[in-house]
């Protein structure tokens, strides 16, 4: 159900770095006292609405309570508990009305109880009882509030994670005392019927019994509960001789508020409530005999969720308030859901208007009327000055709005951000797991007797990994038995884990040129025969050969091409080759430039692996080279000298790959490039003049560039969305791509 | 020149100022601490402070190589800061600085000896220590640091440690006190500037440590039961000068000795003697009264408790008698478990509530009820605030309420005894359950079975309670001779109690009967007893309203529950005999007197006992029919 609330802004508070809760205190009247975590506490007038004194103690200000008559304000601060005489504060404001807020210092002589690092405060009867933080441990300690004389201690074990909460700030732990409701006349100053005392809760007489013993009931003692920020939540009998604190329940969650509905004559449930930081409640209420076996009162525990973090809260008849930071929410702790909602509720009259006072996260304090929920009928009929509250209501409740936005906009940029570092680590988990897929084989082969310069030559089939796929990375390392070398005995000495060493020896990548089988007829006759040992097999595969041969040039539809720099070959290629370079033979050098690229991607590649035609080099008359590819596919090579640039002025060499197979151009195409670039590292450096890169009409080859970036993005929204383009229709565009960007390659220069 | 030679001069005179300084401080608030009286707190960290500044000015001196001039100093400061680091409890700290110290300034290496055992061991340490020191200036410093020594030991309980080294220690004692006094007559008093001081008098240190090690070793030898020997130390110590407190717990342990030898007039004696001595020895006056009531001496066990409750309640009986302003306290020194439990008092209220159970058990029932309305008194109090138990705890407050409601009918006071019973009975009536069941704890696991299952406990507990609270409010009715109120009450006992089943292991839930009650003090036997109590209440209350059948009924079934039951017995006799059943009748009484006294009874709760009030018959009239009748049964 939506509720609107009338919210009256009272006073803003400004909050730097807070270091604890922040507390509310009403006091006498229409005073209340706030402590916002800093030096200071303010007395605050509800009715006038101004701030009637600033307190300013030598430290942080971690909680405060009122005296039962209203006399004195107990401030737990850093050094310890100083007692500030009210009487004579409201004198000395008086005295200087022309100030209207005056601060006033208070000095170390208020100091009642020096004890370090009190955290929270209660007051019950003649006993100030202190809760600090002891190393591992808190201390519940307990001060007669005549002379505060130290009377006894209680300590408790802390959990872990009691600082490390998820808010910036410092939990404080809550501390509560509850009465037995039977036990009403030991309770000071319950004379009239007013509302009870901050922190002071009573509770259903069989509820306290079961929760308590029987012992505390006879005693009538009341009892001290505390919520610890690591989920505790212990209570102490306050009169029992040797009671010790013990643990009532865990939250598990730092402990934000702990208190009991009213108990009233009318409702029947009557429960105590705790909740924790990350919403979680639990409610405990006696529960009239649940099993036959054994009928009775016993103890029910209800454990329930809302959704969090909670920043604090409060309890009434029935209900518990609480505050999530943004949202004012309130939870029906009585679930007996018995004829109509609005008739069960008591009547409320003007009195029984639920009004709450808040303090908001920036420092706001705010007064919060709560509508009466029930059918009024004074309600329908809406005079002129209910008119004017509402659209003050709503005035205030747009500035209401502005204040959530802005918090909901700081938390989407949070959220958005953590969304763009989970992108990032998803990219390069995606990016390490893409890398380990590459399927690997290993082959170990023993060797005895290798003497120096001897050598162990070894076959191993490429294929035993499944398809070969090029380029394949083959890394080569010498595997020591830690056990034959030293010996068994000293190998146990060492009581090594690893039996063995690896030393890596070298890496070899066997790309589709290495694959290559060169094909003159002759060729293929020769190799061929000796492999097959079947005359069948052997007539077979030549049957296969022929075919494929037969399909004619015409069949080898797919090409890439590869340029490059004919003065770039020169440098690296010629150099080594022929020494005695003749410049006015320029045909013939273009011939042997084409002829010896040729000649160096057939032969040894880098990397040191030694092709099959090892022994006699490879030595081309043309410079068109038909293969075989590792499949059998036909494949043509071809270089021949093309003029680039505008005005045709830069002498490159073309290799062109042709083969009916798009996976062996493909592969070719790499394989080529791969060597190019090796080539490239080792040719001198030396500036390419501008005049010949720009005729080389870059700004067309970009142009087509972004023309292909173009088609392939468009294809991929058409694959997203799959707006009627079918897989093979858009395939086909891809391959096109693909084909066209090879086909018009840059220049290597 | 002699700018070098100046320099280290003043650079001691400096520092010799500085600990000057630092010890009339201390002084200073030691003197303003006893005026404050009890702040504590304030005394620790002007320790703390003081520590620190010791050790910081001992940096300073060992920040330059050891000089000859320097080492009179040095040990001095070294012994102002280890007491301080001592009295703190920080032994590890003040053993090591004291060891570290004196290597650096006798050159004294445990690594050129050659040998780790230097290192290790402290006895050989220490000789080493003595033979190097010689006899020179410097042997007064080295000695008091063996004191401090002696005080680390003995606060870490290693007696094993003094007793090795006892010969050293008694001549270091004799050679230090007579150095000491030989030094406050030798030097005058305007030199004292020049002299560094020292926070602690070694000679009131030495004494302190004397009786401490006596009372300490005395106490162990008790706890092993070497208690003559014990003894001896303990009465050479009673003679030595030390603070009252020290030689009344000579005296007590004395005591305690030969209550352990077997000697409980003498340790009266001793205990008397240590009271004499100190009004604070206040566990003089609880070893008094055990022992009182081992010789079985009521009046003067009761006399005991009296008194010593009386000492409990003076607001100075909270405080530590050991506990004291000075640097080192006797509370510091004399650590060990076995003193601290020999010295252990049971809590005020623990001794009210015994003082009120003996006189209402010993005939001074009045005087009892009074005690018991004080310590109920004290539990509603607003005082009772954060009390520790003691050594033993009270019993659970309804168990106090009915003991002295019990009290309090004995008293002929039926209307309070009613009012408290009926306080019972509102706080539990609510959480009593429909059914309970009672499972008979296992021979070997009583004890721990009965920790385990709190809940169900505390329910048959809450049970046996409320029933009890309804018997005595029966009692209080017949008390007040009506019969009808009491047959209510009695009801409602008996209706409360058929609600435990017991389970034996392997069988289902049953009714109990009298034969199951395997010992006495377990549950299952009070529940049999209130059962037969409140039955022969009812039928008691029957024949008075001369319903004589449900009498009849009752009184039987009384005696199945509770054949001890003597009430029962004499009152079924009687029953028959006005059915006219008087045979029967005479063997239903002879069979009740010929029960043995129960000597159980003692040892429960008073209202488990059966009651003293209510219509009584008096067994010579019955004798007197039995003997009329006698001839007719001749004949």
């Amino acid at each position: 159900m939506d509720v609107r609330c009338a919210v009256e802004t009272c006073a803003e508070f400004g909050f730097s770095g807070a270091t604890c809760t922040p507390r509310i205190r009403c006091g006498l009247g229409t005073d209340v006292f706030l402590c916002t975590g800093s030096d200071e506490v303010y007395i605050f007038s509800t009715e006038g609405k101004i701030l009637t004194a600033i307190l300013q103690f030598p430290g942080p200000v971690s909680d405060l309570v009122q005296s039962h008559d209203k006399q004195c304000l107990y401030v737990a601060c850093r050094s310890g508990v100083y007692c500030v005489s009210l009487q004579l504060l409201l004198s000395r404001v008086e005295s200087s009305p022309a100030d209207a807020s005056s601060e006033l210092k208070i000095s170390s002589e208020s100091l009642v109880a020096a004890e370090e690092g009190v955290s929270s405060l209660l007051l019950v009867g003649s006993v100030l009882l202190t809760l600090s933080q002891r190393d591992e441990s808190w201390m519940l300690t307990l001060y007669k509030s005549s002379n505060y004389e130290k009377l006894s201690s209680f300590s408790q074990v802390s959990g872990v994670g009691h600082t490390e909460g998820k808010t910036m700030m410092r939990r404080s732990p809550v501390l509560i005392c509850v009465y037995a409701s039977d036990a009403l006349s030991s309770i000071p100053n319950s004379s009239s019927n007013e509302a009870p005392n901050e922190g002071h809760f009573h509770l259903d007489s069989v509820l306290f019994k079961l929760l308590f013993g029987i012992d505390v009931a006879l005693a009538k003692s009341p009892i001290i509960l505390c919520g610890l920020p690591d989920g505790c939540l212990c209570f102490l009998p306050l009169r029992l001789p040797g009671s010790r604190l013990r643990v009532l329940h865990s939250l598990e969650q730092p402990v934000v508020f702990v208190g009991a509905s009213i108990a009233t004559k009318t409702s029947p449930g009557q429960c105590l409530v705790a909740l924790g930081e990350l919403g979680r409640v639990v409610v405990i209420k006696a529960d009239k005999g649940g099993s036959s076996e054994a009928r009775g009162n016993i103890t029910a525990l209800i454990e329930g969720c809302v959704p969090g973090p909670v920043v604090c809260g409060c309890v009434d008849k029935n209900t518990l308030y609480y505050s999530t930071g943004s949202d004012l929410l309130l939870l029906e702790l009585s679930e007996r859901k018995s004829g109509g909602e609005g008739q069960e509720r008591p009547t409320c009259n003007t009195a029984g208007v639920v009004e709450l006072l808040a303090l908001s996260v920036r420092g706001r304090l705010r007064r919060i009327k709560l509508p009466v929920r029930t059918e009024d009928d004074r309600l329908s009929s809406v005079s002129n000055s209910q008119v004017g509250r509402s659209v003050r209501d709503l005035l205030s409740a747009i500035g209401d709005v502005c204040e959530r936005a802005s918090v909901l906009k700081t938390s989407i940029k949070s959220k958005n951000q953590i969304l763009q570092h989970l992108n990032q680590v998803l990219n390069i988990s995606y990016l390490l797991m893409a890398g380990g897929e590459n399927s690997s084989t290993n082959f170990s082969f023993p060797f005895q007797n290798l003497h120096p310069g001897e050598t162990l030559e070894v076959s191993l089939p490429l294929r035993a990994a499944g398809d070969p796929s090029f380029p394949v990375t083959v890394s080569c390392s010498l595997l020591f038995s830690l056990t034959s070398l030293l010996g068994e005995e000293a190998a146990n000495l060492l009581a090594l884990q690893i039996s063995c060493i690896s030393l890596p020896l070298n890496t070899l990548t066997v790309d589709w040129l290495h694959a290559l089988q060169v094909s003159s007829h002759k060729a293929v006759q020769e190799k061929i025969t000796p492999q097959a040992t079947d005359p069948t097999e052997a007539f077979l595969r030549s049957c296969r050969l022929r075919k494929v041969e037969g399909g004619g040039e015409g069949a080898l539809k797919y090409l890439a091409s590869v340029r490059v720099s004919a003065e770039l070959l020169r440098d690296t290629l010629m150099v080594k080759k022929s020494s005695d370079f003749d410049p006015l033979a320029t045909n013939v050098a273009t011939e042997n430039v084409c002829l010896s690229l040729l000649e160096w991607l057939l032969s040894e590649g880098p990397g040191g692996v030694t092709t099959g035609q090892k022994g006699d080099k490879v030595s081309l008359s043309d410079s068109v080279v038909q293969a075989q590819g590792p499949n059998r596919q036909t494949v043509k090579l071809t270089a021949k000298e093309v003029y680039a640039g505008e005005e045709e002025s830069l002498a490159t060499v073309e290799v062109q790959v042709q083969s009916s197979s798009i996976a062996a151009v493909c592969g070719l195409h790499h394989a080529v490039l791969r060597r190019v670039q090796t080539l490239l590292q080792r040719a001198p450096e030396r500036a390419a003049s501008t005049k010949s890169v720009q005729s080389l009409g870059l700004r067309q080859a970009l142009q087509r560039a972004e023309h292909l970036l173009q088609q392939i993005q468009q294809s991929r929204v058409s694959e997203v969305f799959g707006g009627g383009v079918s897989t093979g229709q858009m395939s086909r565009t891809l391959l096109n791509v693909y084909r066209e960007m090879r086909e018009n390659p840059l220049v290597i220069i | 020149m002699s700018i070098k030679m100046c320099q280290p001069l003043s650079l001691l005179d400096r520092w010799i100022q500085e600990n000057n300084e630092l010890v009339s401080k201390w002084k200073q608030q030691e003197r303003g601490g006893d005026a404050l009286g009890r702040d504590q707190s304030q005394n620790q960290t002007h320790l703390r402070w003081c520590s620190s500044e010791f050790h910081k000015l001992l940096r300073k001196i060992q920040g330059i190589p050891p000089l000859a001039d320097h080492t009179q100093l040095e040990l001095t400061v070294v012994y102002n800061a280890c007491v301080c680091f001592t009295a703190q409890s920080q032994f590890s700290e003040a053993e090591l600085l004291l060891k570290q110290s004196t290597e650096r300034v006798l050159h004294i290496h445990s690594s050129s000896t050659g040998s780790d055992a230097v290192a290790s061991d402290p006895h050989l340490f220490w000789r080493t220590v003595l033979t190097s020191v010689g006899n020179t200036v410097l042997t007064p410093c080295v000695l008091r640091l063996l004191c401090l020594q002696w005080a680390i030991w003995l606060s870490t309980c290693q007696l094993k440690s003094i007793q090795e080294f006892q010969n050293e220690l008694v001549s270091v004692f004799e050679r230090l006190s007579a150095e000491v006094w030989d030094k406050g007559r030798s030097e005058p008093r305007g030199k004292s500037s020049d002299t560094p001081l020292l926070v602690i008098d070694p000679r009131k240190l030495i004494e302190l440590l004397q009786i401490c090690t006596y009372i300490a070793q005395g106490a162990e030898g008790l706890s092993e039961g070497r208690s003559s020997e014990a003894l001896s130390g303990l009465q050479t110590a009673s003679s030595l000068p030390a603070p009252r407190i020290l030689i009344a717990y000579t005296h007590l342990l004395s005591g305690s000795c030969l209550a352990h030898m077997g000697c409980p007039q003498m340790a009266l004696q001793c205990h008397r003697k240590a009271l004499e001595t100190d009004h604070r020895c206040v566990c003089a006056l609880y070893q008094s009264m055990l022992i009182y009531r081992q010789l079985g001496n009521t009046q003067a066990e009761i006399q005991a408790l009296r008194l010593l409750h009386s000492t409990l309640m003076l607001p100075s009986a909270t405080e530590s008698p050991l506990a004291g302003t000075d640097l080192l306290s006797p509370s510091l020194l004399l650590h060990s478990q076995s003193l601290s439990s020999m010295l252990s008092v049971p809590s005020a209220l623990s001794v009210l509530h015994n003082l009120a159970l003996k006189c209402v058990l010993h005939g001074r029932v009045s005087e009892g009820v009074e005690y018991y309305l004080n310590l109920l008194a004290a539990l509603q109090s607003e005082d009772q605030l954060g009390v520790h138990a003691g050594n033993p705890p009270l019993p659970r407050l309804p168990e106090l309420y009915l003991q002295a409601g019990a009290a309090l009918l004995m008293a002929q006071r039926p209307a309070d005894c009613m009012a408290l019973c009926d306080e019972v009975i509102t706080t539990t009536l609510e959480l009593l359950p429909e059914r309970v069941v009672l499972e008979e704890p296992d021979e070997e696991c009583e004890a721990g079975s009965r920790a385990l299952c709190g809940g169900s406990e505390d329910r048959v507990g809450m049970l046996l309670w409320a029933s009890a609270a309804y018997l005595l409010q029966g009692h209080c009715h017949t008390h007040l001779k009506d019969w009808k109120q009491a047959v209510t009450q009695y009801t409602r006992c008996f209706n409360l109690l058929v609600k435990v089943r017991l389970k034996k292991r392997g069988f289902q839930p049953q009714i109990p009967s009298a034969d199951m009650v395997g010992k006495q003090g377990t549950d299952l036997c009070f529940l049999q007893r209130l059962k037969g109590l409140s039955l022969a209440g009812r039928g008691i209350s029957f024949t008075q309203t001369d319903q004589l059948k449900e009498a009849l009924r009752d009184l039987q079934l009384s005696l199945q529950a509770f054949p001890e039951c003597v009430a029962a017995g004499l009152w079924c006799g009687e029953v028959l005999w006005r059915l006219s059943r008087r045979r029967e009748a005479a063997s239903c009484w002879e069979k009740t007197w010929s029960f043995t006294p129960q000597s159980t009874e003692a040892s429960l709760s008073v209202y488990l006992h059966e009651p003293q009030s209510g219509p009584q018959l008096d067994s010579m009239e019955l004798r007197r029919r039995i003997q009329e009748l006698g001839p007719s049964l001749l004949v």
